[in-house]
């Protein structure tokens, strides 16, 4: 008889469950897809650029553990809302107190159960399609992942059931609390609790200064290291909830208490409509914010290693284009080029050396780039300007010519492409014209250039690349694993970057969707409530415009909030970087527009669908 | 001669489309309601009680006839003109009080006010006033779940009245409340008619709170059956109601 109940009432409000299924299945999804990744350390320790990867992943799963925490609570007290006032009819007509507490705690079980079910199966799905879309856009072969990941999926399992069973139990024990008549009058009983001015001073204060001391460890992650990182995990995520839950009402209270504001228009109700749900929605945006916050960090820091190779490559090469004896194709190519600076030096190479002219290089000094050993510019620009007065210098230290000094042996060397790679154990000579000209040997040239963005001519550079291979094959007899060119040095960095920038973007795309999950799951929630206000108000003469109007501004703020914070997050928690990567910061913009686009097109679509649901068509 | 308030001229309103099966809910109803009156509107279930008040009250439109409330054809008016004009022209008070209770009460009284665009500063004194005539000042600050039935419908009488409409449209307002508070409402309802000249349109199918109008019309299968106008007290009107509707039944079940 008890089941039958259940699952009678279960189909007359399946749309209501399917919204919290929906949820729920997500929530665990994502979970398990994070897991696929954190578990995996042997995929970790191979393909991430971080050496204690293993740990962030172990905060990670910490602070997503604590967020789903949040959020299943939040939504199982869903189930509890929708069948309170049957749960009361069934014990006025004589069901004891008993049964009814089972009832629920069963009820709240079960729709987990079947969630986590269809959440594995959805997690194993969405971690195979979204791997093999990032792989194939990253050309990373990404081998030793598996979307099916056992001890994930135990883990998934285990921790779901944990926080199911306690729910389950929950929600049992607030059935139980309450009496027939506050179950049957649930519906018309207002959640809106008065906070006390006290406890709002707290928890602000509680907020201002966990989410004070976390930005400071991420900001001082350098000395703090990994206790830097625990310091602002534990901080931040609190400190972020108690903002949602002390300050955000206490701000929006401060708002609608301003006669001018609230009396205008349908002001009023919109604030209300926050104000009402504020203790739910405090959880939910908290939420949300983490989940932002966890997202875009995972996105940026994903691109900022791909950014960073750029710049990494560009440490030790001042020159971006190095072209040994090019060829006319190259050369007419390379005319369209803007160079913002050029200059073409002549070499004649024989068994023993290779050498270079001094008025050459003394007219048209190169630049080289030198290691600082300050931490905050790894390597500087340095234009050769010191005379070279001696005949001829060399880096044979046999030869009893003056040594070549270091600055040159740079430039020839990295910059002018006279190494090891292309040329052998042949040494390297400067001399003055006369000395030069009695080389017996062709003259050959080489061209340096620096431009914009050299990753515009990828091709063309990796063509030169292929060329300068079979010009080492031409000197020394062998083909040499690489060249030394700076587009070299800028793909071999990228592809060791790309297990990072996939974990990166994997997780970001978990994380979004689920931040996405759990906003649409507050708002479909809510809408049923919300059918009958805003038809009471259509009745009373507010025009069509104008609740549309409102729910824009309603859903602005419920998408600006958490947003915002998590934004602030993701900005501050970048400095986390800064010990790994050269530039943390290097256009961030480019994760964060994006971020923005995607968010404002899910708050405009989000606004459609609760117009849709709230509003009577015309 | 007092101008009208509402005149319904053979008003038809049929539910169904032309090739469906077709009912008529209203069957060319005319009538008028004359400034500072106080009209009934009975009948049985199904008669077409609710049907003519949202057909009056812009919520539907009428299938053909003229209708017009405070000398504006509404009939034709679209859908923003007939938001406004509701804001502006009508009152409502339901069954079920409607109130939003996620407002205070004084935040639900002072709305019709907001969205007319006055000034908060405007908005107190008439709020205050409207209560004050209702005799719920006390419970402003209140939200609707923590005060009785009868304040919540008299907190929805203040929010009809506080914008000074051309009329007041109440559906069944005593419907949820017991007979103490509803003879209280209904008497309120008399003293705003008597003495502050408020025109109100009843629907119920109370006679007991019917007996307090003026005038009552009363339909029939969609069409007005009979009209009786008080002529002597309260009891004499409630009994005369009573047998109007004890002549309705045995229509009925004839």
């Amino acid at each position: 008889m008890l089941v039958k109940l259940l699952s009678g009432s279960m189909k007359k409000m399946w749309k209501d469950y399917l919204v919290l299924l929906f949820g729920l299945t997500i929530s665990i999804a994502i979970f398990y897809m994070f897991e696929t990744l954190a578990q995996n350390k042997a995929f970790l320790e191979a393909n991430a650029l971080i050496s204690s990867i293993v740990f962030v992943f172990h905060v990670g799963t910490f602070i997503l553990g604590l967020v789903t925490i949040f959020y299943i609570f939040y939504a199982t007290s869903f189930v509890l809302s929708l069948r309170q006032k049957e749960l009361g009819m069934y014990m006025t007509l004589g069901a004891k107190k008993g049964k009814v507490t089972q009832m629920m705690f069963l009820e709240t079980l079960v729709i987990g159960i079947i969630s986590l079910i269809i959440g594995l199966i959805v997690g194993v799905g969405l971690s195979e399609g979204i791997a093999r879309l990032l792989m194939a856009r990253l050309d990373f072969s990404g081998e030793g992942f598996h979307a099916l990941y056992q001890s994930s999926l135990w883990t998934t399992v285990i921790f779901y059931m944990i926080l199911f069973l306690l729910t389950a139990i929950v929600n049992a024990i607030r059935i139980a609390r309450k009496s027939v008549l506050e179950l049957l009058h649930a519906d018309q009983i207002a959640d809106n609790k008065v906070i006390k001015g006290w406890k709002t001073f707290v928890g602000t204060l509680f907020a201002i200064v966990l989410i004070a001391v976390g930005y400071f460890a991420m900001i001082n992650m350098g000395e703090l290291a990994h206790a830097g990182v625990i310091i602002a995990t534990a901080t931040v995520t609190p400190g972020t909830y108690f903002f949602f839950m002390a300050m955000l009402p206490f701000i929006i209270k401060r708002i609608k208490g301003i006669r001018t504001i609230n009396e205008k228009g349908l002001n009023a109700f919109t604030y209300a409509q926050l104000d009402f749900r504020v203790s739910q929605l405090s959880k939910v945006l908290g939420t949300v914010a983490m989940l932002i916050a966890l997202g875009l960090g995972a996105m940026t820091a994903g691109l900022s290693f791909y950014h960073n190779t750029e710049i990494q490559s560009s440490m030790m090469h001042a020159y971006d284009v190095k072209v040994l004896e090019p060829t006319d194709k190259e050369l007419t190519e390379m005319e369209n080029w803007e160079f913002e600076e050029r200059n073409l030096y002549s070499y004649r190479v024989t068994d023993e050396g290779v050498y270079f002219s001094k008025d050459e290089l003394q007219t048209n000094p190169p630049v080289i780039k030198e290691i600082t050993g300050n931490l905050d510019e790894l390597t500087k620009e340095t234009r050769l300007e010191d005379d070279l007065t001696a005949p001829v210098y060399t880096t044979d230290e046999t030869d009893n010519a003056e040594l070549m000094p270091e600055q040159w042996h740079t430039a020839l060397r990295s910059e002018l492409m006279a190494n090891f790679y292309i040329f052998g154990d042949r040494a390297l000579y400067i001399l003055d014209q006369e000395k030069f000209e009695a080389i017996n040997a062709d003259t050959q040239t080489v061209f340096v250039g620096k431009v914009e963005n050299f990753i515009d001519h990828a091709n063309t550079l990796e063509e030169i690349d292929e060329r300068h291979h079979q010009l080492a094959v031409k000197y020394t007899g062998e083909e040499p694993t690489m060249s030394g060119s700076k587009y070299e040095d800028y793909i071999s960095l990228k592809s060791i970057a790309n297990g990072t920038i996939f974990m990166g973007m994997f997780l970001g795309v978990a994380f979004l969707m689920m931040m996405a999950s759990v906003l649409m799951f507050k708002l479909l929630s809510s809408a049923t409530v919300d059918i009958d206000r805003y038809q009471m108000l259509r009745k009373i003469g507010v025009r069509h415009a104008k609740l549309k109007k409102s729910i824009y501004k309603e859903l602005f703020l419920v998408f600006l909030f958490p947003g915002l914070i998590g934004l602030v997050h993701v900005l501050i928690g970048m400095e986390m970087f800064s010990f790994i990567l050269i530039e943390p910061y290097t256009k961030i913009w480019l994760p964060i527009s994006m971020f923005l686009v995607i968010y404002g097109l899910y708050y405009l679509l989000t606004v459609k669908m609760y117009q849709r649901i709230v509003l009577p068509k015309n | 001669m007092t101008k009208s308030v509402v005149n319904v001229e053979n008003v038809q309103k049929i539910f169904g489309k032309k090739s469906e099966n077709q009912y008529k809910a209203l069957d060319n109803v005319s009538f008028t309601i004359k400034e500072g009156e106080f009209v009934g509107i009975m009948g049985p279930s199904g008669a077409g009680k609710t049907t003519l008040l949202n057909v009056v009250s812009t919520l539907d439109k009428a299938t053909s006839g003229k209708i017009e409330i405070a000398g504006q054809d509404i009939t034709d008016m679209k859908q923003n003109a007939l938001a406004d004009f509701r804001s502006e022209q009508l009152g409502f008070i339901f069954q079920d009080f409607n109130l939003l209770e996620n407002l205070t009460v004084y935040e639900n009284i002072a709305l019709p006010l907001s969205l007319q665009g006055f000034s908060s500063k405007k908005i107190k004194p008439l709020v205050t006033q409207v209560a004050e005539k209702l005799g719920i000042k006390s419970i402003l600050p209140k939200y609707p779940v923590t005060i009785s039935g009868g304040q919540k419908q008299r907190a929805a009488a203040a929010r009809a009245l506080v914008h000074e409409p051309a009329i007041i449209l109440a559906d069944e307002p005593t419907g949820a409340l017991d007979s103490k508070n509803a003879h209280s409402l209904m008497k309120t309802m008399e003293h705003l008619n008597q003495y502050h000249d408020v025109s109100i349109m009843l629907v119920t199918h109370d006679p007991l709170s019917a007996s307090y109008c003026e005038r009552i019309l009363f339909i029939q299968d969609g069409t007005l059956y009979k009209e009786i106008t008080k002529s002597g007290d309260q009891q004499q009107f409630h009994q005369q109601i009573l047998n109007v509707l004890a002549e309705l039944t045995s229509i009925q079940s004839s």
